[in-house]
């Protein structure tokens, strides 16, 4: 399940949560321009599909940002 | 000292002492005082109620014929004209429950005061919230002096015309009614003194139950990316553009599935949200964001995963009781696994 509300998500017993972006653009942010925008959605469809090829024993978060931002330090270097 | 009360007890023919299953049919019969496990009932009510007449009715016959046992139960009821009826307590017998529950729910109907006691599981339970009122028993008459030392407690409280406090706090299953009172202290202290009971693990008592959510095992992981087929479903109101469908946009009973054979993304042309519970205008410009089409059609054309299912599912997901959310859960996912599709992502707002 992907939603920006990830922590009701877990609490009501979503096995597989990814973190999405916001309730009002979850797969993206149109903040960010059309080529990052782009880009974090993808990030977001592709942390989600890893998570369906990862074993779980509950409720488990996986969230993009956490790899995006490191991401961004190796575009940035 | 008050005048005891007019108790009228209600049983069946087992605790009438007219026989065991054989006597089931048996049909409503009334005898003077207290019979059977009626005498210790009147024990336990001592002087403060009198068990003036007895009402027996078969299991059976209050189940099966029970047009005819409302009749009979009913004129009984208005000739004895009793200050409270007391029926069972059935325990965990559920023909028995039903039938104390009927009996109960005609006296209340008629004005008159009336109590039962059963095993909270009961099926006589469910017929009778939120009209009667049940003390919780044990499952089996083992149990019967306990059982009928709460009924009596309340019952006089009840014959004597007394307004009944929280089920809690009385000893009687809740109705699902809810009054306002003044607790006599405020919400913030109430809480701290909650809170610091449970930071010493000592016992409280929370004013606001929460319903605990049901746990599902989480599916094994997919196995094979590259030959996965996707599915997608979206709680986000995704709706076709100018809701032709008429899908709500809060509450919804239904979900509706459209076919994205074909299509490679989602046009705001083409699309829309329709979602009382976030603001949608985003959405509306791009309806990737809430049923990510457009990425998975890109990860399938890189050979990422295989497919992506023909059928995408949308559905306002606000205000969505959680039965009904269960229903259409299970429907979609008998749909997925007939299609035998590997993953579904679902995209909440």
């Amino acid at each position: 399940m992907v939603s920006a509300i990830y922590n009701l998500a877990l609490t009501t017993g979503a096995n597989r949560v990814i973190r999405g972006a916001r309730i009002e653009h979850v797969c993206g942010d149109p903040n960010l321009g059309p080529d990052k925008d782009y880009a974090f959605g993808m990030h977001i469809v592709r942390t989600a599909l890893d998570a369906m090829c990862t074993a779980v024993t509950g409720p488990t978060l996986f969230d993009p940002l956490e790899q995006a931002a490191a991401l961004e330090v190796a575009h940035a270097t | 000292m008050q005048e005891p009360l007019r108790v009228v007890h209600y049983v069946n023919q087992f605790f009438g002492g007219i026989g065991g299953e054989e006597a089931a049919n048996a049909e409503v019969s009334v005898v003077a005082g207290a019979v059977g496990s009626g005498r210790a009932l009147q024990q336990a009510l001592g002087d403060l109620g009198t068990v003036v007449n007895t009402i027996i009715c078969g299991d059976n016959y209050a189940n099966d014929r029970f047009e005819e046992a409302r009749v009979a139960i009913e004129t009984q009821l208005r000739s004895l004209q009793p200050e409270i009826l007391i029926a069972g307590p059935a325990f965990g017998s559920g023909r028995y429950g039903a039938s104390c529950t009927q009996a109960c729910k005609i006296a209340a109907e008629m004005g008159l005061a009336a109590l039962t006691g059963m095993h909270p599981e009961n099926p006589g339970v469910t017929r009778a919230l939120p009209d009667v009122y049940i003390v919780p028993t044990g499952e089996t008459s083992a149990e019967m002096q306990q059982a009928l030392a709460g009924m009596t407690r309340l019952a006089v409280k009840l014959g004597r015309g007394e307004t009944l406090g929280p089920a809690a706090h009385e000893g009687y299953l809740p109705r699902g009614i809810r009054r306002l009172y003044d607790r006599q202290e405020l919400g913030y202290k109430r809480a701290l003194s909650m809170l610091v009971r449970k930071l010493k693990g000592e016992p409280f008592v929370t004013e606001v139950p929460i319903h605990e959510p049901e746990r599902v095992l989480p599916a094994k992981p997919m196995a094979d990316l590259a030959g996965a087929k996707i599915a997608i479903v979206t709680t986000g109101g995704l709706v076709r553009k100018g809701n032709p469908d008429r899908q709500v946009a809060a509450n919804a009973t239904r979900y509706y599935r459209h076919s994205v054979l074909e299509l490679r993304s989602l046009s705001g042309s083409d699309w829309e949200a329709y979602h009382a519970g976030y603001f949608n205008h985003i959405v509306n410009s791009n309806p990737n964001y809430i049923l990510p089409l457009n990425f998975l059609r890109d990860l399938q054309d890189a050979g990422v995963i295989d497919d992506v299912y023909e059928w995408i599912y949308a559905l306002p997901g606000v205000s969505t009781p959680v039965a009904i959310s269960q229903q259409m859960g299970q429907t979609i996912a008998k749909d997925l696994q007939d299609a035998q599709v590997t993953g579904c992502l679902l995209v909440s707002t």
